[in-house]
C-alpha cells in the first residue's frame, strides 16, 4: 500500500515510541505518508529528523489501512544518508560487524577498554552513549563451533546473527543443542551481518553488500534442501522483509519462503508430528517482552506458544512497549534520552507485573531491559532448554 | 499435539471482536484473534453509546426500525453485556459509570454535547447542563484543542494554560505518568483560583492511570474534575482498547497482529481456515468457527467500489440500501446517508443470511441497517451483538461434536 492510502487517523502516531518522548520527531504520520507527498528525487533530502525514527515498525503493525510509514521513512533515511556526509558514529555502527569481529579477536583487551572510565569517556566524545554497559565480546565465537550432525532427516542452516556470535555464543550453542535434540541437523553457513545496522544508519550500499553475500550463502543451502532458521528477530525481519523490498536481492523470495524463526520452526516440527517434546516443569515467573521486530514478522508469538506448554511456568506477555534501544539507535548520544525514557517505561510496566525474570527473543532488548532494571534476562530458547533438560555443558 | 488449531478465530480487534473473544475464552475454548491493525475503537471517545434517541436507551432501542440488528438481541442479553462490560473495566482499572436506563452527556472539544450511556469515570463529573461554571486547563501548543470553541458556546467558562514542554496528546499523557512532572504540575495548579468551578481537562491525563490522576487532582483542589475527549489521537479510546485487549489475553486469548486475512480454506458448508500472506510464505490458522467483527468502511470490513459494496474476508453478500444515487444525502453532515445501512444481513443466530456458511457469526459495525451515526449506537451495539454471536457460536460448537 502506498502513502495515498493513509486516512490520517493517527493510530500510528499513538503507537510511535519515539514520538512520545522526543518532540523533535514529528511522528510516523508526518515523517512518513504526509511528508512523502512533498519529497522529490530531484531535490536534496533535507529532513534530517527522519534519522530519529528507530525503525521499530510499530506504526506498520498498527495501521488499519496497510500503509507502511516505517518503510517510507527507511527509504528516506537511505536517501538522506547518501546525500549527506556520514558522521563517525553512523559509520561505526553501520560497520558494527567488522567492529565486533575485531572486538572478539581481542576480547579481553576490548572488554577492558570498553568498560574502563577512559574508554567510556572516549565513546562519549564520539557521540556514543554509555548509560548501559556494552555487551561483552566473547573470544570463542559461534563461528568456530564444530558442526553437529545427527542422523536426522530435517536439515537446518542456522543464521545466528552478530549478537549471538560475538556476545552470547552460549545461547547459540544451546539453540544448536535444542534443535539437535529434536532430530534436526544443524549447520552453520558462512554468514555476515544481516545488513540491518547498515540500513538503520543510512548506509544502503554497505547493507546491500552484506545482503548479497548472505543471500548467496543461504541460497546454496536452501538448494541443498536446508531450511534457514534465525533466532534474532531483527536479523529475521531484515532477511524476510528488507531483502526483497528495499534491498532488492534476487534470491530474496526463495530465502523468505524457506526461513523460519527458531520457535516457529519447532512449532512446525510439532505440527508435522516430527517430534513430540516432553515439556517438564519450569518454576519461573517470567515477563515476556515481545521485541518490536518479532511483532513485525507477522508470525504471531511462537515462543509464547511453546512456553505455554511448559507446566509451572508463569508467563505474562508485554507487547505494548518498545525497549527503546533498537540496536545501535539508543547508543547514539542524540537518542540517549529517548532510549532511556522508553526503557524505563518498559521496565516500570514489567515490574508492575511482579514477575521475576525478563524473557525476550532479541539480544538488544535484553541488554537494555536487563541494564536498566537489574533483573535477570533470558532468551526463550533458554527456557525451552531448561524444560527439556538440555544442559549447559559444551 | 495440535498447535495451530483453534476452536474459534475472531477477525477484528475492535470492541465487538475482543468482547466476543473474551466470552468464548472464558468458556475454556481456544481462541485466536487476527487483525490487520488497530481498531477504530482507538479513535473513539471511549464512551459506550447504546442508543441516543431517547433519555432511556432501552426505550430508544425499542423504537428503532424493525430491521435494526439490536432487535436480534434480547433485552436481558443487552443488559448483561453492559453490566459485564462495567465489571470488566473495573477489574482492568479503568472503571466506567452509568446505567442502561439513562443516557448522559459528555462535553466535546467544540463545546457541544454528545449523548453516551456508559462513560469512563474520568468523564463522570461532566456538567449535564449549561449552567455550571467550568474552568478548563489546557496545554501550551496542544493542537486540536482550543478552549475558545467551548467558551464561545458556553457561559461561565474560562481557561488557564500550562506549559508541559511537549505539545501532543500522546506525549502529554505520558508525561502525566512521570512522578516529577505530575508533582510540578500540581504545584502550578494549586496556585490557580477556582470558584464554584468544575475543572475540565482535554483527555490527556495519562494512559495507564487516568482514573488515579483525575482522583488526585480532584482531591487536591476539592473540585470535581472531568476530561473532555479530543479528536484523534484519543486517549480514552486507546485506554478502552488497551483494557479490552489485556482482558482478552488474561482469559487466554491469543492475538495475531498485522495479520490481514487474504484467503480462506473451505470444505462444503464450512470455513476451515483463514490465511494471510505473511512475509515469505502463506500462513493459515484453522478453527471450527469464525467470528467476523471487521467493522464497517473505516474499520476495513467493507469496501465500496463504484457499483457495489464488498465484504473483504469471506465475500459475503452485502446489503446496500439501493442504487448508488441513494447512498449519499446532499448534506455532507447529514445523519441520513443511505450508505449507513450497508452491511451484512444476518439471521437470528447472527449467521450471514443468503450464504452457505454454517460456522461464521457476525457482530459489530459490519452488520446491516445499523445507521450507527444516526442512532448513536456504536460500542453498545458491538457489545450486545458480540455477546449474542458468542452465544450462538457456543451453541453451534456444542452441537457440532
Amino acid at each position: 500500500m502506498n502513502y495515498e492510502h493513509c486516512i490520517r487517523c493517527t493510530i500510528c502516531v499513538e503507537n510511535c515510541p519515539v514520538f512520545r518522548v522526543n518532540p523533535d520527531f514529528p511522528g510516523p504520520k508526518q515523517a512518513g505518508p504526509d511528508a512523502q507527498r512533498f519529497r522529490s528525487d530531484r531535490e536534496r533530502a533535507e529532513d534530517g529528523w527522519v534519522l530519529l525514527c528507530s525503525q521499530c515498525k510499530r506504526c506498520e503493525m498498527a495501521c488499519p489501512c496497510g500503509v507502511e510509514p516505517a518503510q517510507i521513512i527507511l527509504k528516506e533515511q537511505q536517501r538522506y544518508g547518501k546525500e549527506h556526509p556520514q558522521t563517525a558514529t553512523h559509520l561505526l555502527f553501520a560497520n558494527n560487524y567488522y567492529l565486533s569481529a575485531l572486538g572478539s579477536l581481542t576480547a579481553p583487551i576490548a572488554n577492558m577498554i570498553a568498560s574502563s572510565k577512559t574508554g567510556k569517556k572516549f565513546f562519549r566524545s564520539m557521540g556514543i552513549s554509555t548509560y548501559i554497559p556494552f555487551p561483552k565480546f566473547n573470544f570463542r565465537t559461534l563461528r568456530h563451533e564444530k558442526k553437529k550432525i545427527s542422523k536426522g532427516r530435517k536439515k537446518v542452516a542456522f543464521f545466528y546473527g552478530c549478537f549471538i556470535n560475538f556476545y552470547r555464543p552460549d545461547i547459540g550453542r544451546k539453540i544448536i543443542r535444542l534443535l539437535s535434540s529434536m532430530n534436526v541437523d544443524v549447520v552453520l553457513p558462512s554468514q555476515w551481518c544481516c545488513g540491518l545496522p547498515a540500513l538503520g544508519n543510512g548506509n544502503m550500499a554497505l547493507a546491500k553488500y552484506f545482503a548479497q553475500k548472505n543471500a548467496a550463502s543461504l541460497s546454496n543451502y536452501i538448494d541443498a534442501g536446508y531450511d534457514v532458521v534465525y533466532t534474532c528477530t531483527s536479523c529475521g525481519l531484515c532477511l524476510l522483509h528488507d531483502y526483497p523490498n528495499i534491498l532488492k536481492i534476487p534470491q530474496a523470495r526463495k530465502i523468505a519462503e524457506n526461513t523460519y524463526d527458531v520457535h516457529e520452526y519447532i512449532i512446525k516440527l510439532i505440527s508435522d508430528n516430527y517430534i513430540k517434546p516432553d515439556f517438564r516443569e519450569v518454576k519461573r515467573k517470567i515477563a515476556y517482552h515481545i521485541p518490536c521486530h518479532l511483532r513485525a514478522l507477522e508470525i504471531g508469538y511462537p515462543a509464547a506458544k511453546l512456553m505455554s506448554f511448559i507446566p509451572g511456568l508463569e508467563c505474562e506477555i508485554l507487547d505494548d512497549s518498545c525497549c527503546g534501544l533498537s540496536g545501535s539507535y539508543g547508543f547514539k548520544e542524540k537518542n540517549e534520552q529517548t532510549a532511556i525514557q522508553l526503557g524505563n517505561r518498559a521496565v516500570a510496566l514489567i515490574k508492575k507485573t511482579g514477575m521475576e525474570n525478563i524473557v525476550a527473543d532479541c539480544g538488544s532488548c535484553r541488554m537494555q531491559l536487563g541494564g536498566l532494571s537489574g533483573m535477570t534476562t533470558l532468551d526463550p530458547a533458554e527456557i525451552l532448554c531448561e524444560s527439556l533438560g538440555i544442559s549447559d555443558q559444551k | 499435539m495440535s498447535v495451530i488449531e483453534y476452536d474459534v478465530v475472531i477477525i477484528g480487534a475492535g470492541v465487538a471482536g475482543l468482547t466476543a473473544g473474551t466470552i468464548l475464552a472464558e468458556r475454556g475454548l481456544k481462541i485466536a484473534l487476527v487483525t490487520t491493525g488497530e481498531p477504530t475503537a482507538c479513535l473513539s471517545t471511549g464512551g459506550i453509546d447504546v442508543c441516543s434517541g431517547r433519555d432511556n436507551p432501552l426505550s430508544a432501542i425499542r423504537e428503532l426500525p424493525a430491521q435494526h440488528p439490536y432487535h436480534l438481541v434480547s433485552d436481558p442479553i443487552i443488559k448483561d453485556s453492559l453490566e459485564n462490560f462495567l465489571k470488566v473495566m473495573t477489574e482492568m482499572n479503568l472503571p466506567y459509570t452509568g446505567t442502561i436506563e439513562k443516557n448522559r452527556n459528555i462535553l466535546s472539544s467544540l463545546g457541544t454535547y454528545k449523548t453516551s450511556c456508559l462513560v469512563p469515570l474520568t468523564m463522570e463529573a461532566t456538567p449535564q447542563g449549561t449552567d455550571e461554571s467550568i474552568h478548563i486547563i489546557t496545554f501550551k501548543g496542544l493542537k486540536d484543542f482550543y478552549p475558545g470553541y467551548i467558551i464561545s458556546r458556553r457561559k461561565n467558562t474560562r481557561f488557564s494554560e500550562y506549559d508541559a514542554g511537549v505539545s501532543s496528546t500522546m506525549s502529554i499523557a505520558s508525561r502525566f505518568e512521570e512522578k516529577a512532572f505530575f508533582e510540578k504540575f500540581l504545584l502550578w495548579l494549586e496556585k490557580l483560583k477556582f470558584q464554584k468551578d468544575k475543572i475540565a481537562f482535554p483527555a490527556v491525563l495519562g494512559l495507564e492511570s487516568a482514573t488515579e490522576i483525575v482522583h488526585t487532582v480532584s482531591t487536591l483542589t476539592g473540585k470535581p474534575v472531568f476530561e473532555i475527549p479530543t479528536i484523534p489521537p484519543s486517549m480514552p479510546g486507546r485506554r478502552l482498547f488497551n483494557a479490552l485487549k489485556k482482558y482478552f489475553r488474561k482469559k487466554g486469548g491469543e492475538i495475531y497482529w498485522s495479520w490481514p486475512v487474504t484467503g480462506i480454506e473451505k470444505s462444503g458448508r464450512l470455513i476451515e481456515a483463514v490465511a494471510t500472506s505473511s512475509l515469505g510464505r502463506p500462513n493459515s490458522i484453522n478453527a471450527r468457527a469464525f467470528i467476523l467483527a471487521t467493522g464497517s468502511f473505516v474499520g476495513g470490513g467493507l469496501t465500496a467500489t463504484r457499483e457495489a459494496v464488498i465484504e473483504n474476508i469471506f465475500h459475503l453478500p452485502v446489503h446496500v440500501p439501493g442504487p448508488r444515487e441513494t447512498w449519499f444525502d446532499n448534506d455532507y453532515f447529514s445523519l441520513n446517508h443511505g450508505i449507513g445501512k450497508a452491511g451484512i444481513i444476518v439471521d437470528a443466530s447472527l449467521r450471514p443470511a443468503d450464504s452457505p456458511w454454517k460456522n461464521i457469526f457476525v457482530c459489530g459495525a459490519i452488520l446491516a441497517n445499523t445507521e450507527i451515526l444516526k442512532n448513536g449506537c456504536g460500542h453498545g451495539l458491538a457489545l450486545a451483538t458480540a455477546h449474542q454471536a458468542a452465544q450462538s457460536c457456543v451453541e453451534y460448537l456444542s452441537h457440532e461434536l
